[in-house]
């Protein structure tokens, strides 16, 4: 099976190389592979996921995911990419002044899917959060474990070939984390989707088979 | 409330630039025929012994347009009226000629001094009257008058623009997530700026629609009953209808510059 991540010697930081989050890291993932990653705060996590959706240049090394570089690759390309992304951010990053139902859809609204499709869409991955009575209010009106699950609806509306997740459970009761855990193991298993989830708390119920990752000390290990 | 201000605090400024653009058109139009007026209107007189014809004015200097010969038959008949006609004709005999001469541009004093004196050069000129004075006067004034207004357009286009990119950065900000959202989804950037390109052409839609409501109301209320001669006169030169598409251009024009700066400097999703 085919490398969809692949990072050779990477180095990130910020101020311009100054600061160093990760050193000299070294890893692949394959397509499907469902990986969660963990470590303690301030470690890289976030750091390493924005470098994975070309927010972040690398410094040093290489990165390559789904077959581009990502230190060399151009603007057009990158968007590209990015529409087969399905993120979520630990902050949510919704659109306060869109509705919620608009919020979800936003990926199949830039790849032009017609407002039929969209509006069905979004009935259907709000229903799977279970927040279809709140399609119409705006993110600021939900309470901060509702935005966080329209962020993971936003993120599995297009099918996405890659999720790159940062704490989608953050907020989230036991229930409602399993909801997410539930739909993301779907997504793997029946779509052959690649999963990479940050978290601070690996699900004790979990189905599938997994690769646990633990950046710590500028290093990307991972656990056997 | 807060939607109708940010708007007004862009297309007041908009507004300003085309009043300001405007108002240069209708200046320059309607002076134009004004300076006409006074180019056609000015002739300098010469006084030759012997008859002279248009080129041979022109072999002395190349600005002299036309030159009319005054008939002296009607000067004669005023000064040597009941004198008989013999003593007349010896009048007549006596008598220099006299030309108008006019010239082909609007020349300052010096300029002017120049065609007196290369006219002099023949011996057949005995005399030439320039005018000098009355002309340069009304001249000069009208330069002034020109160059103050110019200045004045150009400072308030200057400030206006500085406005519009000030309301610029306040939309940039609002806008900012939104955008910043849409690029780390892969939006292209059309779509990204799409409602920023929307509400600004939308703006210079209204800021035209207003400007030439203003100027189709001073052309067709104000002038129309300003008893000034020179605007009843120039009433058509005042507002073109070709001049709502040189508005509507400048505006779109001033926006889409103004939003471009915006989506360019807004780029890139690293903290
Ligand atoms: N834009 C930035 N500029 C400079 N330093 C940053 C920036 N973003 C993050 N950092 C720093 O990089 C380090 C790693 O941050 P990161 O957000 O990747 O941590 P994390 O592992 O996601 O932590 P947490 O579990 O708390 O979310 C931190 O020390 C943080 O201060
Ligand atoms: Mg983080």
């Amino acid at each position: 099976m085919s490398n969809v991540i692949n990072a050779q010697h990477l180095t990130l930081a910020y101020d311009g190389g100054a600061k160093e989050i990760i050193k000299d890291a070294s890893f692949t993932i394959k397509k499907g592979e469902f990986v969660f990653i963990t470590g303690p705060s301030g470690s890289g996590k976030s750091t390493l996921l924005k470098a994975l959706y070309g927010a972040l240049k690398p410094t040093e090394g290489s990165l390559v995911v789904g077959g581009l570089d990502l230190a060399s690759v151009g603007q057009s390309k990158l968007q590209e990419l990015r529409t087969h992304l399905g993120i979520i951010f630990q902050d949510y990053k919704l659109v306060n002044e869109w509705s919620v139902a608009k919020n979800v859809v936003l990926p199949l609204m830039i790849a032009g899917y017609s407002v039929d499709v969209q509006n069905t869409q979004a009935q259907r991955l709000l229903k799977h959060v279970k927040l279809s009575e709140h399609a119409d209010k705006y993110p600021l009106e939900l309470s901060g474990g509702e935005q966080q699950r329209v962020g993971v609806a936003r993120a599995l509306s297009k099918n996405p070939v890659v999720i790159l997740a940062d704490e989608p459970t953050g907020n989230l009761d036991d229930y409602s984390s399993n909801v997410i855990w539930d739909l993301m193991e779907n997504a793997c298993q029946q779509l052959d989707t690649t999963v990479l989830v940050v978290t601070h708390k690996i699900p004790t119920i979990f189905s599938l088979p997994y690769r646990h990752f633990i950046i710590e000390s500028k290093g990307v290990y991972e656990v056997h | 409330m807060k939607f109708i201000k940010n708007h007004l605090m862009f297309i007041l400024p908009l507004m300003a630039i085309l009043l300001g653009i405007e108002f240069y058109l209708v200046f320059d139009r309607t002076t134009n025929s004004y300076e006409k007026g006074l180019k056609e209107g000015y002739s300098m007189l010469v006084v030759t012994k012997k008859p002279m014809k248009l080129s041979m004015f022109q072999a002395l200097n190349r600005h002299i347009s036309s030159s009319e010969k005054i008939k002296r038959e009607n000067i004669v008949s005023e000064i040597a009226k009941g004198v008989s006609k013999n003593s007349n004709k010896e009048i007549l005999a006596a008598l220099p000629y006299f030309y108008n001469v006019r010239l082909d541009s609007y020349l300052s004093t010096s300029g002017l001094e120049k065609i007196k004196t290369d006219l002099e050069k023949d011996k057949n000129v005995k005399k030439v009257e320039t005018f000098g004075s009355s002309y340069s006067s009304s001249y000069r004034l009208f330069s002034f008058i020109k160059f103050t207004l110019k200045l004045f357009i150009v400072f308030m286009g200057v400030v206006s623009l500085f406005l519009i990119i000030k309301q610029m950065e306040i939309w940039k900000y609002a806008h900012k997530e939104r955008m910043q959202v849409m690029e780390i989804f892969g939006a292209p950037l059309m779509l990204r700026s799409g409602v920023l390109f929307r509400v600004a052409i939308v703006d210079a839609f209204l800021a035209t629609l207003l400007t030439t409501a203003i100027f189709l109301y001073i052309k067709f209320q104000w002038a129309a009953n300003s008893g000034i001669d020179i605007m009843m006169q120039n009433k058509t030169e005042l507002f073109k209808m070709t001049d709502i598409a040189i508005l509507l251009v400048s505006a779109l024009f001033i926006v889409i510059i103004a939003v471009y700066s915006v989506v360019f400097s807004s780029k890139g999703v690293e903290e």
